[in-house]
């Protein structure tokens, strides 16, 4: 695959309508935004249906469209694996986390762990994660609309990255939460629209029976995907060592967690109620998009070495990233072609706009706000709006140049979020004994040897024999990287928080009635979530999945 | 005490079920594969690449039975759970509230 040499006039058409209306949409939302309360967490007004909307266009990147489909056609069982654990993680964050997120009534992560824990030093800890996180998870989004423009549209890749990043930055920076809500409420009808269709007509081209229903449609391929020479592995789980699976789950689900652009979603609705049944209409329809993607991998195997052999088409791996388009390109037609593009669009500025918001609120409320405390509101919001668009120019200006990886990146993202972030949330829900002190120890342990790992690893490409230190190449080293350091550091970070707070003195009571609250009670009981039990499981089941897969790894069979 | 009992226990099974289905159930499909595989001959082709070669026992829909499982568990599942663990708690909460 070539990029075009000619201007993809339909292709850009929808593409700049997208564009358009995502800025409208911000421009009519402005008018609901009169405090500082409106631009962060769109006045807690947002019901379930739109935030379940909106939360899925966050979940779905433009990865689902670039990367997604190369990744599984490389990985083949692990890639569909990597999904079917990020669909159930929302559940994860459904039941441990979301509704009493809500109940808490803060506006971000950041705030939350600062009030609950009653520490100004955990905040600032908490916003220099998450800026780690959220440019580990923005890596790529842009330049990713930059390489739709050039490849598929034949515009120049940094007229993508510069009006998407204008468009994203200007909406983010008009709308506030509002804008940003209605506007991923209109890209995920978008996303569902310009993947199913086209992904059926696809199907339906290379002989699937249930063509019309993609997420299940090609059961009739698979006899004749096994017998093809790379097809095996596509349905083998014993590809991989099963503590890739842990690592997966663990990742996952507190990685969600811990990810502050996804927890802020739940400061936006109405209540606790609005906030669960957000999180299941999301998981039905990510789960529906995820579903689709194994498809489309799926096909896209079967096409590499079926139609593709008779008509002479050969794609080398690196260009497995547009397998989406290749495919609508070769078995539908060009007006397919263009609403795909339209719909990675759409996915790309979602997530732009979701972590932009998240960092303008932790810098200006949680970083601004502590160090002048005697700032208004008002001036606040002020600040914000200024805040907002100067971040949204750097991020541009960031991803004209970035790291060139992005599945693998937010992979790390995950990693670094579930065990800084996700573990101090968790227990400060469930374990009223948990301190300031045991979250800072776990979040810095957590951190640090998961930011060090990726910069080994990822960064620098080192090889574990060539890693100085033999800690790293022993303990910590594994199949793709991550993998291995998420099902470490996650256990541990749960494990030092625990530990240490059993070791300090139990917090104040007025932080441990905020347990009771965010659970719904409206007296105060110290017997509830103040048990020893949940504690104790959690180390025990730490200790035993760090012991697998730091000494017992090598043993089991692969 | 008896609503927060009720609270604790069906979040606790209710996690433990989802994560079965979206993070741990394919570590069980290797752990456990002899149900869903049957292990043979690596084929003269694969030989030089594989120590050993599976063949899918039970096919639903034409999907292998552990594939199908992974891709419904991980979504319908996972929704069933959370739409259930949401009814409890919906029910927990009017109760709170009164």
């Amino acid at each position: 695959m070539e990029p075009r040499n000619q201007i993809f006039v339909l292709g850009l058409i929808l593409s700049v309508a997208v564009l358009l209306i995502s800025v409208l949409i911000s421009v009519w939302a402005r008018r609901f935004t009169r405090s500082l309360g409106d631009y962060y967490v769109a006045g807690r007004s947002i019901g379930a249906l739109n935030n379940g909307l909106a939360m899925v266009s966050l979940a779905l990147s433009l990865t689902t469209f670039i990367g997604l489909t190369a990744f599984i056609i490389g990985s083949m069982y692990v890639g569909i694996a990597v999904y079917a654990a990020f669909t159930a993680a929302f559940i994860g964050l459904l039941l441990l986390a979301a509704p009493y997120l809500r109940r808490h009534k803060s506006f971000t992560t950041m705030a939350f762990i600062a009030e609950r824990y009653d520490s100004k030093a955990l905040r600032i800890m908490s916003v220099v994660v998450m800026l780690v996180v959220s440019v580990l998870y923005l890596a790529g989004n842009l330049k990713g609309i930059g390489i739709v423009f050039y490849w598929l549209l034949g515009v120049p890749e940094i007229w993508g990255i510069v009006v998407g990043g204008l468009v994203v930055t200007l909406y983010v920076t008009l709308g506030g939460m509002y804008g940003v809500t209605y506007n991923q409420t209109f890209q995920t009808i978008v996303l569902l629209f310009c993947l199913m269709f086209p992904v059926a007509v696809v199907l339906k081209a290379l002989g699937a029976a249930g063509w019309a229903f993609p997420p299940l449609g090609y059961g009739n391929m698979v006899p004749a995907m096994e017998s093809l020479q790379k097809g095996f592995a596509f349905f083998w789980p014993m590809a991989v060592h099963p503590v890739t699976y842990i690592a997966l789950f663990l990742g996952s689900f507190f990685g969600i967690i811990g990810l502050p652009h996804f927890v802020m979603r739940y400061f936006t609705v109405r209540d606790a109620r609005e906030a669960r049944w957000s999180t299941v209409l999301c998981v039905f329809l990510v789960g529906l998009v995820n579903t689709t993607v194994y498809a489309t991998g799926f096909a896209a195997v079967y096409f590499l070495n079926t139609k593709a052999v008779e008509l002479g088409i050969t794609v080398s791996p690196q260009h497995y990233d547009y397998m989406v388009f290749l495919l609508i390109e070769h078995l539908a037609n060009n007006t397919w072609l263009a609403v795909a593009i339209a719909g990675s669009v759409a996915a790309g500025l979602s997530t732009v706009a979701g972590l932009l918001m998240i960092m303008g609120a932790g810098l200006v409320h949680d970083l601004y706000g502590v160090i002048k405390p005697e700032v208004g509101d008002e001036r606040k919001l002020k600040l914000s709006y200024v805040a907002m668009f100067v971040i949204g120019i750097l991020v541009t200006i960031f991803s004209l140049n970035p790291p060139q990886f992005i599945l693998e990146a937010i992979m790390w993202a995950f990693g670094i979020a579930g065990a800084a972030l996700g573990v101090p949330i968790v227990l400060g829900i469930w374990w009223k004994r948990t301190t300031k002190q045991g979250v800072a120890a776990g979040m810095i342990t957590g951190f640090v040897i998961a930011f060090a790992c990726f910069i080994m690893i990822s960064y620098l490409k080192m090889d574990p024999v060539t890693i100085p230190l033999p800690f790293f190449a022993k303990y910590l080293y594994g199949p793709g990287g991550w993998i291995k350091t998420i099902a470490v550091i996650v256990p541990l970070s749960f494990i030092v928080t625990i530990v240490v707070s059993w070791l300090t003195p139990p917090p104040a009571e007025a932080l441990q009635r905020q347990v009771d609250e965010m659970h719904g009670w409206k007296d105060y009981d110290p017997r509830r979530y103040n048990g020893k039990g949940l504690p104790i499981t959690i180390v025990v089941l730490s200790v035993l999945i760090m012991l697998f897969m730091t000494t017992l790894y090598d043993k089991f069979p692969k | 005490m008896k609503d927060y009992k009720l609270e604790v226990r069906v979040t606790m099974i209710c996690f433990i079920l989802v994560a079965v289905t979206g993070g741990f159930l394919s570590a069980f499909f290797v752990i456990f594969n002899q149900f869903f595989f049957n292990e043979v001959a690596v084929p003269a082709h694969l030989a030089h690449a594989l120590k050993s070669y599976f063949v899918v026992k039970t096919t639903v829909m034409g999907f292998p039975l552990h594939y199908l499982l992974l891709i419904l568990l991980s979504w319908i599942g996972a929704t069933l759970i959370g739409a259930i663990w949401s009814l409890v708690m919906d029910k927990i909460e009017d109760r709170q509230q009164t």
